[in-house]
């Protein structure tokens, strides 16, 4: 039997390979023929999940809480000491010093990635600038994001923190941080469907032991999570589904 | 037990005798201080169903002044600051209680007198369909906001005052 390892569209280009290592060495290593699914977009993802075609996904904390609570998947691990976080910056010669000098009406660059557009959109409160405020301009990746604020099209741009410190040096000169979030709660998680329940602790067992031994940790660099994954509880992924249902209002 | 009186601060200080809804009371002092809310963080803890702190991130920690032992096993009123109507908190907890999500402003008080504002969100943890906790986050204010909740709170206290 083969299960389909599912990964959430939002993974940084540089580590697509990476991810294919790891689908190789856990097959090996627990025994469990997997085959990969990597959804470009969130819409292709939801089209995998609608045809209940996904035995684990690695996903986002937002697609989790739905995961969790609608469809009863089952949270064993996520990255260990890796956070989802998110930046806020404009151009370096931007008049834009903070995010309280955002006006309504201003024109922000961003990615489909919801998680971050979300957080943003919080930490964008203290200026009195709600959602309906934003001339939202979508863009397809960070680095077009980034494109944009320099040449001061958009007023500000929203990051993926991984993504933003992964720029390039010169890309990163000609930007300036507005606010960085610094939540430490929020993670992707690993999840389970609970029909493959019989495999779980064999394919558990694989990842969580990857640190282990050098081809393993050379897997976990090649996906830029060099502290590995750690395991969670049910509860523990409970507990950052309500913390994030506190975010979306 | 009820909580401690807070020590007197050093500067100046208004000294009110606070009674809290488990019929417990303790002296705080409030100062004019504020401090500001730390950019990008989120202040995050859980309750029990009594309201008994069980969970406090270290931005929660960083900001009521006190320590990690002082919070845990306490009762979440031990932010409360004075400025803060009545009717504020019996929202909230009759909002959650019914397991729906409660939004407010709030001032809180800290362990040295001073304050910081939030905009709470307070959540019900269910399951299995049974409320077992509750989890609060706590993020940066809009100003204009806060100055709206402060000058309806204040209005809120007095009728409070004029009622008892």
């Amino acid at each position: 039997m083969t299960l389909n390892f599912l990964i959430a569209p939002d993974f940084s280009p540089e580590h697509f390979a990476g991810w294919h290592m790891l689908n190789t060495t856990l097959q090996k290593r627990s025994g469990t023929q997997l085959h990969l699914l990597t959804p470009t977009s969130a819409a292709e993802q939801a089209a995998f999940l609608a045809q209940d075609k996904a035995d684990i996904v690695y996903a986002n904390p937002f697609d989790a809480a739905h995961m969790v609570r609608t469809l009863g998947y089952l949270a064993f691990a996520r990255p260990a000491k890796r956070f989802d976080e998110m930046v806020i910056a404009c151009a370096a010669e931007s008049a834009v010093q903070k995010v309280e000098d955002l006006k309504p009406g201003c024109r922000i660059a961003v990615t489909d990635n919801k998680d971050i557009k979300l957080i943003g959109q919080r930490l964008l409160e203290p200026a009195d600038i709600g959602p309906a405020d934003i001339a939202w301009v979508i863009v397809e990746s960070y680095q077009a994001a980034a494109r944009l604020a320099i040449k001061q099209e958009v007023d500000a741009a929203f990051f993926l923190a991984e993504s933003f410190a992964s720029l390039s040096r010169m890309t990163r000169s000609q930007i300036r941080p507005l606010v960085e979030s610094a939540i430490h709660d929020i993670s992707h998680v690993v999840l389970a469907h609970p029909r493959m329940a019989a495999q779980l602790p064999a394919l558990s067992a694989a990842l969580l032991t990857l640190q282990s031994d050098a081809a393993g940790q050379a897997v976990l660099d090649a996906l830029g999570m060099s502290d590995g994954f750690e395991a969670i509880t049910q509860e523990d992924a409970e507990f950052m589904i309500d913390l994030m249902d506190t975010l979306l209002d | 037990m009820g909580l401690p009186d807070m020590i007197r601060p050093p500067l100046p200080a208004r000294e009110v005798r606070l009674r809290y809804t488990d019929a417990s009371a303790r002296t705080v002092y409030c100062t004019q201080v504020e401090v500001p809310f730390p950019e990008g963080r989120l202040i995050v803890s859980r309750t029990d169903l009594q309201g008994i702190i069980t969970h406090a991130n270290d931005a929660f920690i960083e900001m009521s002044g006190y320590e990690r032992a002082d919070l845990i096993g306490a009762p979440q009123h031990i932010l409360r600051h004075p400025d803060m109507p009545k009717a504020a908190f019996k929202d909230l907890w009759e909002t959650v209680a019914r397991g729906d999500k409660w939004h407010g402003y709030v001032k809180n008080l800290r362990k040295d007198g001073s304050h910081y504002w939030v905009y709470a969100s307070v959540v019900p943890n269910v399951r299995g369909g049974v409320i077992t906790g509750y989890t609060s986050v706590r993020r940066k204010p809009s100003r204009t906001r806060v100055a709206e909740a402060a000058a309806l709170y204040e209005q809120w206290i007095q009728q409070e005052a004029a009622s008892s």
